[in-house]
């Protein structure tokens, strides 16, 4: 967690006390023109060192803004619809005008009004612009410092807004004071030194003091040797004071790589890094000084879009190349265009098409173009999402499952794939219905997963998980369980529900083809249950020296084989019959949704990847909507042996042969 | 007499006993997760996993129920008499035959890590060496005797010897070859030792101004500190010797019977390697600008007999030899700010059984394609003859 108490004096500078040294160039407050589609491409594909790896600034700042404003877009008070990467340029180069922009979302006006904020217009959950917050800035992070102490889950809502608030504020503003160091002269004193230093010049650009710290250093350490020289040292300093000073607060925004290997030096730097690297070893690199210097440029073009594009040119034309030798820059493209396609997005739309279509489908089912296009609108988010999980592997080097995030892309894509599979064997329409169904709610809660945890899906990896021989076989097995209990416990809620309702009551073999997808399913799952489970053992006893630790996610993953397990056996055995198999497969879903989400809402493990705070009541929600099924399945159940016996009883008084019993 | 053994038996390879024990099986496992979150993995890998029968406390209602290690000793019957012994043997149940064999491999290799396999670590700063690794729970009472020449012979009681003494009633150690008798009692999981004072009446005895203030178990077992109340008699003339031991005492306690210093010490328990492990450099690499570690690695040399050799022990990449496996397993101080000398904590397991689950999945993975492929099979043909 960042440290909040860090940030008091970036506080200071930005609530207006800053320095002479900041003393900003007032020229270019506001941008003349929107932003050329030529500067957001070049912008968008500049790499960035951010939560330990090399990036895309697209991804940066779409996931900044995400976390700031609940969404990647922000309206400027003129009504302009800004995208990340515009946003991005606004804040880092007309940082004035950017603070007017209402990109903070407050989902509790209490939460505004515990910071002293109170704006008459605004709703319980509104935005709000820097500008109306800074006031509120000082006791936002006081209260931020107090309840930064409180456990989350002990926070009141209120609190925990505040605290998160606090956090956006602390990213917003480091971005906002970024490029200070571009847009400052630092003003160089009087003495013969510096003047020869500084070819006489008045004031000078970071970029040109920090080419110069080596001298500086030197010339402060001759002037040190004689007091008569005390004025002139003073000067000096003040110019590697000054220089220092404008780099305070940049220290987030990694936009310059490192010109050696990346075995040798992995770290990016920042404009603080670079300061330090001279000051304390006097290092100076061309390049980066190169880069610098068009950071400079660009702000100093001002309102010309033309001249900040040459500069944001030359600046890519220096970073790139480092960045292509390191190795880094070879998926930064790829990224933006994973981003850029939102392959997912179209995706839902599919879905949702698919499952209105389905929904029409049990209405008409003997149109044969209704079904071909509900199994085509049911085939193309298939592959979308099937496309997007591909990329994703390849931007990442990894296989398809390491992160929370995508194991629901995974068993929404296999999900579905299992039950197109499902509807080629079956031909009965309910599981290319089932995988409309599925592959909507799958993407729906992808989603909202990632709106709520707000942070980049494409994450480095813990020690431990850096190894794609077991992401890629148990995880992705395990995955692939989760995906086939899903899709059993779907089909055997439709058994459920059409059989309560009454739903081709006339037609037994429908509810009995549908019983036999239940049981094919779980069969295919227990497979990939079991194989899973006993091969992230075997990776435990790799990686900690024991197969089993009884540990929450492993028990989960047990639950799961145990669970399908006991159905398979209790249907061999003849304890269970088809209606008893869907009851038990619905139940099936809630013992998944333990496994996949609910034990690491219990806080202890090792296990513990993947954001999962804010979910608790999607998945209660879930449990419950599955155990009213199974209640209804049972209740069905009672009734259909009342009405046997009935008949039964009937039957035995008319002499004629008994009725069947049903079993469960 | 056969009668009575059919019927048993058929109990025993009944499908219904199979789907009970499952069932309870899962319930324990659910109870047990739950659990954690208030008694840590060890107290309810103890009370849940590895015992015959448990309550379980539903609120304020005591529920009783078989432990896991019972449920699993009776599945493991029921599954070599029903899934195996007694089950029709044809091409039908081939696959199923060849699972239920691999689950029983995955039991044995079970039970034979729950009875054979030792487990603790080696923590080590660069430079350092060991040639014994400590238990991460299991605690030993050490009696070292000074043989002179630096050379030391030890006395051993480990934990089974004095666990139960809890109360004043002692457990006693007494090897023929030391001059005394060791009395060890009121032991505690854990506890502190706390100097009593004039207004404070100590809940155990005070020796020489102490005592041990009992404190309720970690979840976390390794943070536990154990602690006794150890009096040495001595076998000639019956004089006593009454001391404290500690589990994080800096020093041992010292004795002087029969013209020779003793010390005795209460410490976690040790296992001897079949080699000596020296850590030469532990590497810590974070992902580049984050806190997060993306690996961390232990160069050090095995010496087994008059051969050394460089080995590197990383995350995933454990070092086998002589019957052990040696993981990296964690490192510190975790706050040490750049500079500060760390630690490297070496998880160190001997396990014969090791490698058994690797085999197990290889077997159970075929048995379920051979099963569930051959009723697919069996499925699209008879869909293609009504087609």
């Amino acid at each position: 967690m960042k440290s909040i108490l860090r940030i008091a004096a970036l506080v200071l500078l930005v609530l207006g006390f800053a320095p002479a040294s900041r003393a900003q160039d007032a020229s270019g407050t506001q941008r003349a023109a929107p932003w050329s589609k030529e500067v957001v491409d070049l912008a968008a594909r500049l790499p960035v060192q951010d939560g330990g790896r090399v990036k895309p600034l697209h991804t940066y700042a779409s996931y900044l803004l995400l976390r700031l404003n609940h969404k990647r877009s922000v309206a400027t008070p003129a009504g302009e619809k800004l995208g990340p990467v515009e946003w991005l340029l606004d804040v880092l180069y007309y940082p004035q005008a950017a603070e007017e922009y209402a990109a903070f979302m407050i989902d509790d006006v209490e939460a505004a009004r515990a910071i002293g904020i109170v704006v008459d217009e605004k709703k319980k959950r509104d935005r709000y612009s820097f500008h109306e917050l800074r006031p509120g800035v000082g006791k936002l992070f006081e209260l931020a410092n107090e309840y930064q102490k409180i456990e989350e889950k002990d926070r009141s809502t209120v609190q925990q807004q505040v605290f998160l608030l606090a956090m956006n504020v602390n990213d917003f503003m480091r971005v906002l004071t970024h490029m200070d160091l571009a847009r400052t002269k630092i003003p160089i004193g009087a003495g013969a030194g510096l003047a020869q230093i500084f070819a006489g010049a008045e004031e000078a650009a970071f970029s040109q003091v920090l080419d110069r710290v080596p001298q500086l250093r030197d010339l402060q350490a001759k002037l040190g040797r004689d007091p008569a020289n005390a004025a002139e040292a003073k000067e000096v300093g003040k110019v590697l004071h000054a220089a220092a000073d404008l780099t305070s607060g940049t220290e987030s925004l990694a936009l310059l790589p490192a010109t050696g290997t990346l075995a040798a030096d992995p770290a990016w730097h920042t404009p603080a890094d670079l300061m330090t690297l001279a000051l304390r070893d006097g290092v100076v690199d061309a390049k980066h000084i190169q880069m610098l210097n068009a950071i400079e440029g660009m702000a100093r073009s001002g309102a010309d879009q033309t001249a900040f594009e040459r500069e944001l040119a030359r600046f890519s034309g220096v970073v790139v190349p480092i960045a292509e030798r390191r190795g880094e820059y070879a998926k930064v493209g790829l990224e933006v265009t994973y981003h850029r396609l939102d392959l997912l997005s179209y995706a839902q739309v599919g879905f949702i098409l698919a499952f209105v279509l389905a929904a029409v489908l049990w209405l008409r089912p003997k149109s044969r173009v209704l079904f071909g296009l509900t199994t085509l609108a049911v085939l193309v988010p298939t592959v979308l999402v099937t496309i997007a999980i591909v990329i994703r592997c390849m931007i990442r080097d990894r296989p398809p499952v390491s992160t929370l995030y995508e194991t629901l892309l995974f068993v929404t894509a296999t999900g579905a794939l299992t039950a197109l599979i499902a509807e080629f064997f079956t031909k009965q329409k309910v599981a290319l219905s089932a995988a409309a169904v599925l592959g909507m709610i799958g993407l729906f809660v992808a989603n909202g997963y990632e709106m709520l945890d707000k942070r980049d899906t494409m994450p480095t990896l813990v020690a431990v998980l850096d190894t794609n021989f077991w992401l890629a076989t148990h995880v992705t097995a395990i995955t692939i369980g989760y995906s086939a209990g899903m899709v059993a416990a779907l089909l055997a809620s439709i058994y459920l529900i059409t059989k309560a309702v009454g739903f081709r009551r006339a037609e037994p073999s429908f509810h009995h083809g549908l019983g036999r997808m239940v049981y094919g399913v779980l069969c295919f799952g227990l497979i990939f249950s079991t194989v899973g489970t006993i091969l992230g053992g075997i990776w435990a006893n790799e990686s900690w020296g024991r197969f089993w630790g009884w540990d929450p996610k492993e028990n989960g993953a047990l639950l799961i084989c145990l669970s399908q397990l006991v159905m398979l056996h209790a249907r061999m055995g003849g304890l269970i019959r088809e209606h008893g198999l869907c009851m038990a497969a619905a139940f099936g879903g809630t013992v998944i949704g333990f496994s996949w989400f609910g034990v690491n809402l219990l806080g202890v493990g090792l296990h513990s990847y993947g954001f999962t705070s804010g979910i608790h009541t999607a998945l209660w929600s879930y449990y419950g909507v599955q155990w009213g099924i199974v209640a209804l399945g049972g209740l069905t159940w009672m009734l259909e042996r009342a009405r046997a016996n009935a008949r039964r009883e009937a039957a035995s008084g008319a002499g004629l042969s008994a009725a069947q019993e049903p079993a469960s | 007499m056969k009668p009575v053994l059919d019927a048993i038996v058929k109990v025993f390879s009944s499908l219904w006993l199979s789907v009970t024990l499952l069932v309870f099986l899962a319930l324990l496992t659910w109870l047990g997760t739950l659990e954690q979150v208030h008694t840590g993995l060890y107290e309810v890998q103890r009370k849940y996993f590895d015992s015959l029968f448990l309550v379980h406390q539903a609120g304020s209602v005591p529920i009783p129920l078989p432990g896991a290690r019972l449920v699993m000793i009776v599945l493991f019957v029921n599954l070599l008499l029903g899934g195996i012994v007694r089950l029709r043997k044809g091409w039908a149940t081939a696959g199923v035959l060849v699972t239920h064999i691999g689950i029983v491999m995955l039991l044995v290799a079970g039970l034979v890590k729950a009875w054979y396999a030792v487990e603790g670590h080696v923590t080590l700063y660069e430079g350092e060496k060991a040639n014994t690794f400590e238990s991460y729970q299991r605690w030993e009472v050490a009696i070292a005797e000074d043989l002179g020449g630096g050379r030391v012979r030890e006395f051993v009681a480990q934990e089974e010897a004095f666990q139960d003494a809890t109360g004043a009633a002692p457990a006693s150690f007494a090897p023929a070859a030391l001059p005394f008798e060791v009395q060890l009692g009121r032991f505690q999981k854990n506890c502190r030792v706390l100097p009593n004072g004039p207004m404070f009446e100590a809940p155990t005895p005070v020796i020489d101004g102490a005592f041990l203030q009992p404190a309720p178990a970690d979840t976390q077992v390794e943070q536990n500190v154990a602690g006794l109340y150890a009096t040495l008699v001595e076998k000639q003339g019956g004089a006593r010797h009454e001391g404290i031991l500690w589990g994080r005492e800096a020093q041992p306690w010292t004795v002087e019977v029969g013209g020779k210093r003793w010390a005795v010490e209460l410490r976690r328990e040790r296992h001897p390697m079949p080699f000596t492990i020296a850590l030469g450099d532990f590497v810590k690499e974070d992902h580049p600008r984050i806190d997060m570690p993306k690996s961390f690695s232990s160069d050090v040399s095995v010496t087994e007999g008059a051969s050394t050799r460089p080995v590197r022990i990383s995350m995933n990449e454990p070092l086998r030899a002589g019957g052990l496996v040696v993981y990296q397993s964690s490192w510190g101080p975790a706050d040490a700010p750049p500079g500060t000398p760390l630690f490297s904590t070496l998880a160190v397991v001997a396990n014969p059984a090791d490698q058994y689950p690797l085999y197990a999945c290889i077997v159970i993975a075929i048995g379920l394609s051979m099963h569930f492929s051959r009723k697919l099979a069996r499925h699209v043909r008879s869909e293609a003859k009504k087609s």
